[in-house]
Order: structure tokens, then sequence, then C-alpha cells
């Protein structure tokens, strides 16, 4: 009873000072609530980002904070409208988010992504591109392709996105709408027939994560004949593209040859679906320097990042940039910050550190760290 | 002979406890252990602007117009988050000229600390539970520095072929060099697979909770001192 | 008597005074002298004699001629004072110059005697009336002033090509400069006749020596010894460029896009994309192959012409905000999106 008090009193508090919005459906956000905070449930962030999507000094904060907020920003905006005055029938339109490290591209893509699923879309969602291209962890699966000839497998990512697809979709899957429209054979015994539902399928790849690639790059497929007749309408995510397009991988086979892009099958397959020869879609995709090494990383521009070839794969495509705070989000985030007690001490705090963070979200949070 | 021990103690705690401004004040000034460029009659900059503004209305300006100031170093500014005590913690933590680093593990050590007490405070059921927590992991830092500070010290002494650890008085200069110094070597006495960061944050919580290796460590010397205190006389003999 | 003799020797000038001190100085002497003729004698020693007095050197002033300066008259025709180039002569430069390093503190030394106003080549024939009576005089070889060639424009355009040299005046003994042979020749590549294939070849072939910006052909030469040999090497190269960028080499087929200097929109993936989504929104997709894309009218697509524009200058320009920014508006003009909104 006290505790309801206390966060009632709280939630008062903060709707005084206005940084924060009870809006929490994203299809109702507009311009008033821009540099606002608005709250995610907690088992729908579960179910969203379970499985990574959100930065991992984000996560730190929502662990400190008790809350994951998202603030409602311009860029979310812009493309919510635009995806609202688009054509469902016409060609999916491509949506690059591109700006600085740090300025909040993946939170963006967060906030979409929340509002995809509030739409009732279905989404495919890559949470980090370099997760499967550049991280290369101690023991990395890695297998010759058994379909394609001269492509690599990642099993083990594979089936790891498969899962954070199922739990992304629990709701959309379930109803079994949605039926494959032909034969997939897996081996002699294992097959899956025409006419069962995707979860089917899904399943299967996680089960035998030895097919997790084929299942996906049949998946996608699948979903792409399923938009194009209309039974759903799908939201892609992919954040950190130009992992794709980045000459090399860090990947090395077993005898040490390096490992192009275009050679791991996983890459072919999100290619295959950013194309824009199919409808009743959307493709958010975010491009990001710090997907990259360090010594490419001279422009956060998209033509610099995508490289000749990802531009014209993407081409046409709606930049859209995700910037600075503005005077506005940064005292809401300050705001913020002093009210989840992140952030105390006197208020020149705050001009000091807008012109030593140069309202750049990240480095605004790093700087508050200490204080 | 225990009388002049306990007159030893009352005075340097009436002191520590009056002398926390001092202390700050002698935190700024730099004393060059080398030869500088800079001769001996060369001033110390005034570079907080609270400092300056006190400086103005005590009409000492006029006094200091005429003479030349080192020009202050490139940790030394006006920024609102400075702190002399902080600053010297991280040069203590350097090593090699690296105060980039140095400052980087401190600052982390505080955001572990603030992490770790901003969950204490969501924890805590009650607001008078709240209310006790400190939050700002500088005041922390100032508390457990407060707390590690010893009162007396031992030095020895040789008197007829035989080294007396004698108790004595300590300096506020040495007695705050001790405190960081034992901090420190305490951090340093860590698993490899913890990081400098979480432990130096777990040191500062103990310590500023009276608690902890570095208290014992202190409490350990002040009865050493205790025990020793027959060996007193031989300071002046 | 060879005393006397003696004496008269040391003594300087027999002028009246010495004269009549040398007797004073030797009455005594004098019997002696006499007497020494017969029979030798001891010297005698003259107690009071007075020491020679040093005798003041009277400066004889010789005949020397006022300084022709003194004498000038200050409405002189200095062309006849200085007619042609000579060394610095003092006398006759009625100026107060001083020229000569010296200590921090001391004034440079004056014009006589000076050797540093010497070594250094002047112009002191070549003052502005002098040069103006002569061109009056020239006149009447020159022919007339083209009266059509009235501006800086006209000028530029009858005579495109600019050689540029430069002469050099300085304190050093020798009048000549190494620089002094550097020849610069300058041309508005606009103002050579050549096609498009023999443009690209001559800014291919002159390089960096090619200004976009100003659209200036800079060929500087300074290989030669002499002004006139590199003033021909300069025409050499010119012509040489010019006639090399008309010629066409079998190997100049193997050129391709990326060559180019220029982002051609019509030849790139970028239409081919655009017509592709055009025909799928349209439902009438077809295969084409690349010259039925380059000869697709984009007329018919709506906006299509600016977000060619867009293309073609975000390739061409350069990636920057800006570019990104037009690009992103062209773009949503053609998918028929809002614009973003100005916050």
């Amino acid at each position: 009873m006290f505790t309801r008090n206390w966060k009632h009193l709280c939630r008062r508090y903060s709707q005084a000072v206005t940084f924060r919005t009870s809006e929490i459906y994203p299809a109702q956000h507009n311009e008033n609530q821009i540099g606002l905070f608005y709250t995610i449930k907690p088992d729908l962030c579960k179910q969203l980002f379970n499985h990574g999507g959100l930065p991992k000094s984000f996560m730190k904060q929502t662990k400190t904070f008790t809350e994951t907020a998202i603030m409602v920003r311009q860029p979310a905006l812009d493309i919510m409208d635009c995806i609202r005055a688009s054509d469902m029938n016409k060609p999916v339109i491509r949506y690059v988010l591109y700006g600085e490290k740090g300025s909040g591209k993946s939170l963006t893509l967060a906030h979409l992504l929340h509002y995809a699923l509030e739409e009732g879309y279905l989404i495919l969602h890559v949470p980090w591109v370099s997760e499967w291209l550049r991280r290369t962890p101690r023991h990395k699966e890695m297998t010759n392709s058994q379909t394609k000839e001269g492509f690599v497998d990642l099993p083990l990512d594979a089936a790891e996105w498969l899962l954070h697809f199922k739990t992304q979709n629990q709701a959309l899957l379930k109803n079994c709408e949605l039926k494959i429209s032909k034969d997939y054979e897996w081996s002699k015994r294992e097959k899956t027939e025409a006419g069962s539902p995707i979860a089917a399928l899904v399943e299967h790849g996680i089960n035998r994560v030895k097919y997790a690639c084929d299942v996906i790059d049949a998946l996608l497929l699948e979903i792409k004949i399923l938009s194009n007749s209309k039974q759903c309408k799908t939201f892609v995510a992919i954040d950190g593209f130009n992992s794709f397009y980045y000459p090399m991988t860090r990947l090395n086979t077993p005898t040490k040859k390096k490992i192009k892009p275009e050679e791991v099958t996983l890459t072919n397959s999100f290619l295959e679906l950013t194309k824009n020869d199919w409808n009743n879609g959307v493709v958010v995709l975010t491009i990001d320097q710090l997907a990259v090494p360090d010594e490419n990383q001279e422009s956060f521009l998209p033509r610099y990042l995508l490289y000749k070839k990802g531009f014209e794969h993407l081409d046409p495509f709606v930049p859209i940039e995700v910037g600075r705070y503005t005077d506005k989000e940064f005292l809401s985030c300050a705001n913020y910050y002093r009210d989840r007690l992140w952030l105390r001490g006197p208020s020149d705090l705050e001009t000091e550190l807008k012109f030593t963070s140069a309202s750049n979200p990240y480095n605004f949070m790093l700087q508050c760290a200490p204080l | 002979m225990s009388n002049v021990l306990i007159f030893f103690y009352r005075r340097l705690k009436n002191s520590s406890f009056n002398s926390s401004t001092r202390t700050l004040s002698k935190l700024q000034i730099r004393n060059y252990a080398k030869a500088t460029s800079f001769p001996d009659y060369y001033q110390n900059p005034i570079f907080r602007k609270e400092d300056q503004v006190k400086l103005i209305a005590d009409s000492d300006l006029k006094n200091r117009a005429t003479v030349p100031v080192k020009p202050p170093t490139v940790s030394e500014t006006s920024s609102v988050y400075f702190d002399p005590l902080v600053n010297k913690v991280i040069n203590h933590v350097m090593e090699k000229g690296n105060k980039r680093l140095a400052r980087q593990l401190v600052e982390k050590a505080f955001e572990n600390i603030k992490r770790k007490q901003i969950e204490r405070y969501h924890l805590a059921s009650t607001p008078e539970e709240k209310a006790k927590i400190e939050l700002n992991p500088k005041d922390i830092l100032y508390k457990a520095v407060e707390n590690c500070k010893p009162l007396l010290q031992l030095q020895p002494i040789k008197r007829g072929g035989i080294t007396y650890q004698v108790p004595g008085p300590i300096t506020e200069k040495r007695s705050l060099f001790l405190a960081i110094k034992w901090l420190l070597e305490t951090t340093d006495e860590k698993e490899r697979t913890v990081h400098f960061p979480e432990q130096f944050a777990w040191e500062l919580l103990e310590a500023s909770n009276n608690t902890g290796k570095v208290v014992k460590r202190k409490q350990d010397l002040h009865r050493q001192c205790e025990a020793n205190r027959a060996y007193a006389h031989y300071r002046w003999q | 008597m060879s005393i006397l003799i003696k004496r008269s020797k040391s003594g300087c000038f027999n002028s009246a005074c010495n004269v009549k001190l040398w007797r004073l100085n030797s009455t005594s002497a004098d019997s002696a002298l006499k007497k020494g003729e017969e029979e030798e004698e001891f010297r005698v020693l003259d107690i009071l004699k007075k020491r020679d007095k040093m005798q003041r050197r009277v400066v004889k002033r010789t005949d020397v001629q006022p300084d022709r300066i003194d004498r000038m008259a200050t409405n002189q025709n200095w062309g006849n004072v200085w007619p042609g180039p000579k060394t610095f002569h003092p006398s006759s430069v009625p100026l107060p110059i001083r020229q000569g390093y010296v200590p921090k503190g001391q004034a440079p030394p004056g014009k006589k005697a000076n050797a540093e106003l010497m070594k250094i080549p002047n112009f002191l024939h070549l003052t502005p009336p002098v040069i103006k009576s002569q061109c009056e005089a020239l006149k009447q070889f020159c022919t007339e002033w083209p009266n059509l060639l009235n501006s800086e424009e006209s000028i530029e355009k009858h005579y495109p090509l600019e050689i540029i040299s430069s002469d050099y005046c300085h304190a050093s003994p020798s009048i000549r400069n190494p620089l002094a042979r550097v020849v610069i020749l300058r041309v508005q590549l606009a103002d050579l006749k050549l096609d498009k294939h023999a443009t690209d070849k001559f800014k291919r072939l002159v390089g960096d020596r090619y200004d976009p910006k100003t659209d200036l052909v800079t060929i500087t030469a300074d290989r030669c010894p002499t002004k006139v040999q590199n003033l021909d090497y300069v025409n050499y190269l010119l012509t040489a460029c010019y006639h090399e960028s008309w010629n066409f080499e079998d190997w100049e087929k193997e050129k391709t896009e990326d060559d180019m200097e220029y982002y051609d929109w019509d030849n790139n993936a970028s239409k081919r994309s655009l017509i592709d989504w055009y025909l799928r929104v349209k439902n009438e997709l077809k295969i084409m192959n690349d010259e039925e894309y380059k000869a697709f009218d984009i007329s018919q697509i709506e906006n299509g012409a600016q977000y060619k524009a867009s293309v073609s200058k975000y390739m061409n320009e350069g990636e920057n905000p800006q570019t990104v920014q037009e690009y992103s508006i062209a773009v949503r003009k053609l998918f028929g999106l809002p614009q973003k909104k100005l916050v």
C-alpha cells in the first residue's frame, strides 16, 4: 500500500517536471511527446529484447533505473508517420537510420519494434549483425553449407536467431494461420510438408541446429510469400546492417581461409529480404560505425558505410538521421536522470555536461556515471 | 606518559574534525619533489571560481597581481565536478603518468558505487532507511578516507643498539597519504578475475561504513601505538 | 758644417721661423765650428738648451673641387646628370642615402666611400620623367593600340594564352636571378577546341595542372637555363598535350564506368533500381537488358527527375549532410511520403 503511494507520488512528481509521458503505446505518440520518456512494460520488454536488441550499456541502465524507459524522438515518429502514409501494396520501402556513434539508433529501432509489435506486424529483427560476422568467441560453430556450394553456415547463431524470432512473435505464431507453401526436405527422414504452420519450421530449426541456416532461408522466403498474399504484414529490423557490406569478416574456416560476408548463408538470406521485390512490409535498417573496424569509421553517412555495393542494393531508400539531443531533449533527459537518482549536484552541472558531451546521448550517459 | 598520549589524541582528533576544509586547501597546493622550471616565489594558481570570488571579496587580488603565478595543470580545472581529493586519489592510482587510465578506473569505481547504492535505495522499504543511504560516490570517498586516516604513527628509533617502535603524532598530510595508500594496497589484494574498479568500490563502501580491512589496519596501528606507549619517552631522550 | 747639414735635413721644411730657432740654438756652437776646422774639440754640452718644440704640421689644402651635388641646381634635368646605367657615385646623387649593416644602435654609414651602395645595381637612370621622355621619343616608331581591345575581357577573348615570367632586382653582385628563367603558361580549358573525349583525356594528361574551380590549365617550365628556352618548352608542352588528347588509342575502349570523373546516372544501377521499382508499382515487371534500361524515359515517373538530380549530386559532389538531406527529400517525394517535420 505504502509503496504504491510512493510510486504514485513519484509519478506525480515526474509529471510535474514533464520528462515522462504516460502514453505507453508508441502508435499514439505524436509531436507533443518529443523528448519525453515512456516506459515499456517488463513482460513486453522481455518478449522483445530478451535475446538482444537493446545495447549492453542501456541494459545496465535499465537494471539500475528499475524500468525500461525510452525517449520519444523525432526519427522514430518520422518513420511511423511514413509507415502510416505509405501504400502497403507498393514494394517495401527501406528506411535507413544513420547517425553518429551513440546517438541512439538502436534505441530508435527498439521504439519502432515496440510500435510494430503493437500494430501486429510479424517481426524479423536482427539485434546486431556484427554478432554473427565480426564477433569471434573461442568456440564459434561454423560449417560448410550442405545445400549451397562454397558457402558457410553459422548454425548456432542461426538457431539463436530463430529462438529470438519465436519469442518476439509468440502471439502471431500461435494462431497457425501462416502456412508453408511447399515441401521442404531436410534429410531422408526429416521433412516439413506444405501447409504446416511456420511455427513448425521454426521449431525444426531450433531442434535440429544443423539445418538452422537452411530453415532461415526457407522461413524468410515463406514470409515474403505470405506478405505478398496479404496474410501478414512484416516488419524487418536489422541493426548494424553495414556489416554485411564490409569487405571482410573476422571469420576463418578451419583451413584459415578468410571469409567474405557474401560467403555466409545468413548474409544472403537477409540481403534477399531487404530487396524491394515484395510488398506489405516495412524494412528499417541501421548503419553504424561501430559495426566496422576502427580504421573504416571516418564518416557516419550511408554511402561511406554501405560502400557502393550496399548503396546500390538499397537505393532508393529513405535516409533518416538520428542526431544529437536537442536542447529540449537534453533537459528532459537530465531531469529523468535526476529523477532516477543518476545525476545530482548543482544545476550548472547540466550546462557543463551539455558542453562536454556535445549533447551526444551516449556520451552524456557516460559522463553522468561517476557524478 | 599516557597523559602525553591522550594529549596527542585529543589534539589530533580536534584538528582532524575541524580541518577538513583546511585539508582541501592544502590538497590544492603543489609542492614539487623535483626541481621545477618555476622559481619558489611563484604562487600556486587559483583556478576554482569560488576561490577567485573569495579572493576578490577579500581584496587579496591586489597583492597577488604583482606576483608571478604557476600555470594550472591540465587536471586543475574550474569544472563543476573537479574535486581535489578525487584528483589526489587519481594521482595515487596513476602509473607511469597514465592519468587517462587512472581517471577512467576511479570513475568506473564511482559508477559501481553509485549503482550499488541506488540498487540498495530501491530495495529499502521505508523512507527513513532510504534517507540513510548515501548516494553520492564522492561523499562516500570522503567518508572512507576520513575513516581510514590514522591519528598516530610508529617511528623506529634506535636507542642502545635496539630499535624501538615509538608512537608519535602524525601530520595531516601523512595521515591522508597513508589512508589513500592503504585503500589502494588493500584493493590490490584481490583475485585476478576481479577488476580494480569493482574491488575499489567495495573497499570504499566498506571503509565509509567504518568496517573492512583498511579500517582494521588503522585500528591495528592505534592498538600497537597504545601497546608501545612505554617507549614514548624515547622521542626526546 | 756637416752637423748643420744634418740638422737641416732633420728639420722639416725651411720655414723662416725654423731657421731662426736653429740659429739661436747654435750661437755658441758657431765659434766651435770655426775652431773645429783647426782642431778637434769636445762638443759643448748646452745645459740650458730648451727642448725642441713639436712643430705643428700645417695642413696644406690641396686644391680639391667642391662636391658636384653642392653645385647642382634644384631645377636641373636629372636625365642629363645620370643618363645611363652607372655604378653609384656619391657626388652625383643629391640624396642623403645610408646603406650597410652596423651593430645595433648605430646609424648605417653614409653614401661616401660606401661599397655597399656601389655593389648593387641601381635604376637612377630610369626615373619617371626620363622614362616618359624616352617613351615620347619612341612613340613615332609605335603603332596604335587596337581600340577593340579596350577591356580585360576582350583581351582574354582574343589572346587567351597568358605567359607569366618575372624579372628580379636585388642586392647581389650579379644582376641575374635563377628564378627569372621560370615561365608559366596559363590558358582556360574552355578556350581550347576539345570535344568530350579530348577534354577528358587532356585533363588526365595535365593532371593536377588543371584547376577545376577556375577552369585554368597552368603549365610551369623551369628546367631550361634561359627564359627563351623555357618559353619554347611551355609552348611545346601545350601543343603536344593538345594533339595527344585528340588521339584515340585502342586501349581507351577499355575504359569503364569507374574510370569516369563523374557519375552518369543513366549508366548506373540507380536508374535500374528506380525503373524496377516503378514497374513493380505498376505490376508490369519485365526483364530488360542494359540498352533498354538506358533508353527508358524517366519523365513518365513522377518526381523521377528530381530523384535523378539528387542522386547525381550525391555521387558527384560527394557525401555530406546536405546531399544526403536532398536525397532524402527526393526519395520521400518519389515514394509519396511526408517530408521530415522540423521541430
